[in-house]
This record gives C-alpha cells, sequence and structure tokens, in this order.
C-alpha cells in the first residue's frame, strides 16, 4: 500500500459569506495522477490556494509526507516540494524564457544576496541548470525560444514553461489548475501524455483540476468531485462517471 | 571665460551623488518594481548622521563642549579642521559607515509593515516618512534645528591648495560612485538579481517558486536605503553643511526622472540619467546669471524642461533611452552566447583593484617617509 503524499482533513474555508469549502477530506497517493472536478465555483481552486499556503483554513488541516503544512508561507511550500500553476499561467512576462526557467530552481546559492556578487560561489550550480533547462527546451521542441520574452511564446508554449516549473524545482507534487484551458485539445493531449510520461520516469505526483473531464479520465487514477464546496463524490474515472450525483450536479448545477 | 577644472570641481561631485542615488532607485523600482517615493528620507538620514558624527568627534576630540549647532562651534570648526588629517580620513570613512548603517536600518524599519501588500502601499508609507521626517529635524535641536549644522569638516580640509583639495573629493566620489555601479551590476547579473526582477514581474508567481519575498524586499531596500545613506554623506562633506530644507520630496522627483529617461532596469541608464539631469541643472543656474532679470525662476525652466525631455524620449523610447537587458550570468555560455557583459565588469574590476592598490601603496609610502 502506498501512503498518501497528500493529506487534507475537514478542511472550511469561508468569505464572508460564501462557504468555498466545507469540511474537505481528501488525500492524493504518492505517484498517482489524482484529478479535482467539481462545477464553476465549487471550490476547487480555493482548495490549492488552501494546500499552497495562499489561504489558511478556517478549521482543518493540510499533511505533505506526513509532516503539517496549513501555516506555512507559499514560498516556504515549494521550498519543501510543492509546485503549482495558475488557472492563468504566470510567467514573467518580459523576462526571457530561459531566465524564467532558470527561476524555478529551489534554494539556488546564487540568490543570496552576500552569495550574489561571489561568481564563484554560485557560477557552476548555474552551468547546471542552465544544461537542464537546454535539454528540457529540446524535450519540448522548443529550442529556439529560449531567448524569446515569456510574454511572447505561443499558448502551448506557456503551458509547456509553466509544467517544467515542477520539474527544474524538483517538486514531488505538482498542481495544476486547469492545464489545458485556453490550448487546443491536441496541445492539451500532448500534455497530459507529457505528465503522465514524467509520473513514470521522474517520479512526480500530479493533483489536476481541469474541466475537459473526457482528457482528463483518460489520465488519472483517481477523481474528486467538488459541488458547492464540499466533496460530492470520488473514485476512479468509470466509478465518478456513473455516479448519478454527479451528472446531477453537473446538468442541474452552475 | 569658461574654467573646465572648476566646473569639474563643482559639478562632478553632484553628479556623482545623483548618479549614486539613481542607481539606488534603479535597483529598487527599475529591477524589484519597488515604487520608493520616499529616497529623500535615506539621502537625508545619511548627511544628518555624517554632519552628527563629523561634528561630535571633531569637537570632543579638541575637547571643546560647544553644541554642535553654535555659532562657537562653527567658529572652531574652522580653526580645527585642517591640524589633523588622519581624523578628517578617518571621520570621513565612518561617517560613510555609519551613513550606510543608519540610512539602511532605517529602511529597512520604515519598509517592514508594507513588506507582505502592495507596492502602492510602500511607495506612500516611505513618501510621508520622508516628509515627517524633515518636518521633525525643523525642530530637533541637537542637529540645529531649521538651520541645520555648519562647518562640517572636509575630508581633505588639510591640503592647503584648494584646487587640489577639491580634486581629491572628485576623485573619491568617483571611486565610490564606480565601487557603487560595480557592485550593482554584480547584484544585477546573478541569480539573485534575476530573482528581483521576477518580484518586479509577478510577486506571486516568484513567492511560489520558492523565494521569499518579503525578505528578498526588506534585503534590498536595507542595501538602497544605506547606499542613498552614502549619497548623503557625501553631500554634507561636499558642502560642509546640512539643513533639513535640503530634502524636500521634489529631490525624489529629480531621481525618478532620471531613472525614468535613462532606462528603467539599466544600470548605466541611471548613470546617463543623472549626468544628462546634473548637466541640465548647471545649464539652467547659468541661465539665471546670463539673464538678470529673468522673469521665472529658473528652477520652473529646469522642470519645464524635465517634463518635456521625459515626454519626448519616452514617446521615441518607451523604455528609457538605454533599454532594460537580459540578466547575464553564465547560463547564456550553455546557449552559446557570449558574456560581453560580464566581460567588461570582470575587466572593471580588475582596473579598479589595480588603482585602488596604487593608492594605498601610495599612502602607505607617504606615511612611512
Ligand atoms: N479571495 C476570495 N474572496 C472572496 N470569495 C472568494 C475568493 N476566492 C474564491 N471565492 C469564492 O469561493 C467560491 C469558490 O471559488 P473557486 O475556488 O475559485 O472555485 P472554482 O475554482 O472551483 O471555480 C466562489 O464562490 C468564489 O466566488
Ligand atoms: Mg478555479
Amino acid at each position: 500500500m502506498t501512503n498518501p503524499i497528500l493529506e487534507v482533513r475537514n478542511v472550511s474555508k469561508r468569505f464572508g459569506g460564501v462557504e468555498a469549502l466545507r469540511d474537505v477530506s481528501l488525500e492524493v497517493k504518492r505517484g498517482s495522477i489524482t484529478g479535482l472536478i467539481g462545477p464553476n465555483g465549487s471550490g476547487k481552486s480555493t482548495l490549492f490556494n488552501v494546500i499552497t499556503g495562499f489561504y489558511k483554513p478556517d478549521s482543518g488541516s493540510v499533511y505533505f509526507e506526513g509532516r503539517r503544512i496549513d501555516g506555512l508561507n507559499p514560498n516556504e511550500i515549494y521550498n519543501i516540494g510543492i509546485a503549482r500553476t495558475f488557472q492563468i499561467p504566470r510567467l514573467f512576462g518580459s523576462l526571457t524564457t530561459l531566465e524564467n526557467m532558470m527561476l524555478s530552481p529551489r534554494g539556488q546559492k546564487g540568490e543570496s544576496l552576500l552569495r550574489a556578487p561571489l561568481r564563484k560561489a554560485w557560477v557552476n550550480e548555474e552551468l547546471q541548470i542552465a544544461n537542464e533547462v537546454k535539454n528540457l527546451l529540446k524535450e519540448f521542441n522548443m529550442d529556439g525560444a529560449y531567448r524569446m520574452v515569456a510574454s511572447s511564446l505561443s499558448g502551448g508554449h506557456v503551458k509547456m514553461v509553466e509544467t517544467s516549473k515542477g520539474i527544474l524545482g524538483r517538486a514531488k507534487l505538482i498542481l495544476l489548475d486547469e492545464p489545458t484551458a485556453g490550448v487546443h485539445y491536441a496541445v492539451g493531449r500532448s500534455l497530459f501524455e507529457y505528465i503522465s510520461y514524467l509520473r513514470k520516469t521522474a517520479n512526480l505526483t500530479f493533483f489536476i483540476i481541469e474541466h475537459r473531464i473526457d482528457l482528463l479520465f483518460d489520465y488519472v487514477d483517481y477523481v474528486y468531485v467538488l459541488h458547492m464546496g464540499r466533496l460530492l463524490s470520488q473514485g476512479t474515472p468509470e466509478e465518478v462517471a456513473s455516479d448519478p450525483k454527479v451528472i446531477e450536479a453537473y446538468i442541474g448545477g452552475a | 571665460m569658461f574654467d573646465i577644472v572648476s566646473f569639474l570641481v563643482s559639478w562632478f561631485p553632484i553628479f556623482s551623488i545623483y548618479a549614486i542615488l539613481a542607481l539606488c532607485l534603479n535597483m529598487e523600482i527599475g529591477y524589484t518594481g519597488m515604487a520608493n517615493f520616499g529616497l529623500v528620507a535615506f539621502y537625508a538620514i545619511g548627511a544628518f548622521v555624517a554632519g552628527y558624527t563629523s561634528m561630535t568627534i571633531f569637537l570632543s576630540f579638541y575637547g571643546y563642549n560647544y553644541p554642535i549647532y553654535s555659532l562657537d562651534a562653527i567658529i572652531t570648526m574652522g580653526k580645527i579642521a585642517g591640524r589633523t588629517p588622519w581624523l578628517n580620513i578617518s571621520v570621513f570613512i565612518l561617517s560613510l559607515i555609519l551613513a550606510f548603517l543608519v540610512a539602511g536600518l532605517a529602511g529597512y524599519l520604515v519598509s517592514f509593515p508594507t513588506l507582505r501588500v502592495g507596492p502602492a502601499f510602500l511607495g506612500i508609507t516611505i513618501l510621508s516618512f520622508g516628509e515627517m521626517l524633515r518636518v521633525f529635524m525643523k525642530h530637533f535641536q541637537p542637529t540645529g534645528g531649521s538651520y541645520g549644522l555648519l562647518g562640517i569638516p572636509h575630508p581633505f580640509a588639510w591640503v592647503s591648495d584648494p584646487l587640489i583639495k577639491n580634486l581629491l573629493f572628485v576623485i573619491v566620489t568617483l571611486v565610490i560612485l564606480i565601487l557603487v555601479f560595480i557592485y550593482f551590476e554584480l547584484l544585477a547579473n546573478s541569480p539573485y538579481g534575476r530573482a528581483l526582477k521576477s518580484i518586479r514581474e509577478d510577486e506571486i508567481a516568484s513567492l511560489c517558486l520558492g523565494k521569499p519575498v518579503p525578505r528578498i524586499k526588506a534585503e534590498l531596500l536595507f542595501v538602497a536605503s544605506g547606499v542613498s545613506g552614502i549619497a548623503g554623506a557625501l553631500y554634507v562633506f561636499y558642502l560642509g553643511s546640512v539643513a533639513p530644507d535640503m530634502f524636500v520630496t521634489a529631490v525624489t522627483f529629480e531621481v525618478w526622472s532620471m531613472v525614468i529617461l535613462g532606462g528603467r532596469g539599466n544600470n548605466m541608464g541611471a548613470i546617463l540619467g543623472a549626468l544628462i539631469f546634473s548637466l541640465l541643472n548647471r545649464a539652467t543656474a547659468i541661465l539665471n546669471f546670463i539673464f538678470l532679470d529673468l522673469l521665472i525662476d529658473p528652477n520652473y525652466i529646469r522642470w519645464m524642461i524635465t517634463g518635456i525631455l521625459i515626454i519626448i524620449v519616452l514617446m521615441y523610447r518607451p523604455k528609457g533611452i538605454l533599454a532594460e537587458k537580459t540578466v547575464k550570468t553564465d547560463a547564456w555560455r550553455i546557449f552559446g552566447e557570449a558574456q560581453r557583459d560580464w566581460d567588461r565588469i570582470t575587466a572593471m574590476i580588475q582596473v579598479a583593484n589595480r588603482y585602488l592598490k596604487r593608492a594605498f601603496h601610495w599612502l602607505i609610502g607617504r606615511e612611512t617617509k
């Protein structure tokens, strides 16, 4: 039996009158691709924001590799191995692809104020990261894009760079918020192909919010369904797809 | 007749001081996106720290216990300022160090409450801090209230030839400017500089890549405010006096104009902006002499020209005269891109190093003779 890499226990979060999350408990198994679906406004992004330290839950707790992490800051969450992407990609628009990708590795020696002016202290690490970036870009078939500013990249390339953050950052768990939103179906599929390739080769775990359920269900091991802030259903894609509650929520809901 | 040397000794220190301030602001706004609208506060703190320190040490060294702002103190300083060269130099160096530390600490403390919120809060908080500080200093008797301090000992007051004395000061400001430039270039072209730019671009995304954004901002404010303090100290030693009304908010916006015109995110641009505006200052001041019956204050003409210049430059070059460059680290080598900028910096360091050594040996050689 694999122990869960991430555990969410009885998490509630409200914004004024809106109960965005209510007593949500779930777990993500190590090495899995786990899906999170639900109609608009059901609390999916809020759950990601709680896990990554942007919101403190009103009650409940979050555990990563057995360690309690609610209360940590977003940067601390990244540094223990949880990377995330945003629903709307957030690359550093006027920086080049290379600079964007070089920012992902955590705990870089040259990122300290005192060591930064001493090139000797960080140059080897820098060259090593740059090599890794170069190989990744080759893998993405975007070799020439390294010197393009991020704001001029195509939608598909933006998604690749965004996904690469987790790889370069040596994340153990990667949270993706609607990774295929705004890109062509075929691009979305190749992104999911890449995700499942990474899961196998790089021993990564993925927790993915996705609106394209047909696409998601081809790749996930397990799915959670949120509805109006509550956990409505869970199971394998087949189980969830045939759950009448889920069908009703999607047809009758928002 | 236009005398180039006397122009140099009166203009160059002012240019260097503004260039140092522009470099500091550039690190804050150009690289990190922190809108420091109260830069003048840290400049003022450095200035007052230097004035206070040097007057106090000099007077107590010679056993006088006049208040440092008193007429007696000013007259006495006129007599004792040139007697002990080693004291002048040590007091000068100590003042620069203290100005850096106190101004840096102030930058850190003032900004601390605003580091976790958006950039607008930071800007407004520091802006009001600057004004409050100025008004406070006007009523703060230990540094002379609104009259400030006079008779601050020039670091080279012991040199009898005024031209050489002033030239030495030009050299000192030049060396400090170069050192600040090199240090900021090294910071900017490192993984740290890259992290700074990521904060400017998108604080949240930067946080999500593990960058301790509030800490980095605080560190940078410490360094940049500290260096602004050094600029303030230099200004005080240049003028020989310091008073609260030298530090009005307009100074901050003058430095902003330099950075915007020269090119945000480009250290050379900041220096270029300072060069243009300090020359413009001189030119409008000269106007005053030529047209004695000028109806408008040359200051207004200067501000008008400043505005027009910025509009024209930004129309054709929205990024400023010198556009921002990529963060030059060795990563580019992996992609087969030459490191011209990097090589230039290393060469500059070597040259600076050589001259510093030579100057050092020269000083030592004189001491032992
Ligand atoms: N920062 C916030 N302030 C107020 N309300 C919020 C905030 N974030 C989310 N909400 C509300 O919480 C609910 C869930 O939102 P969200 O998690 O974004 O849903 P989803 O990602 O599933 O579409 C919505 O009603 C939304 O309006
Ligand atoms: Mg959402």
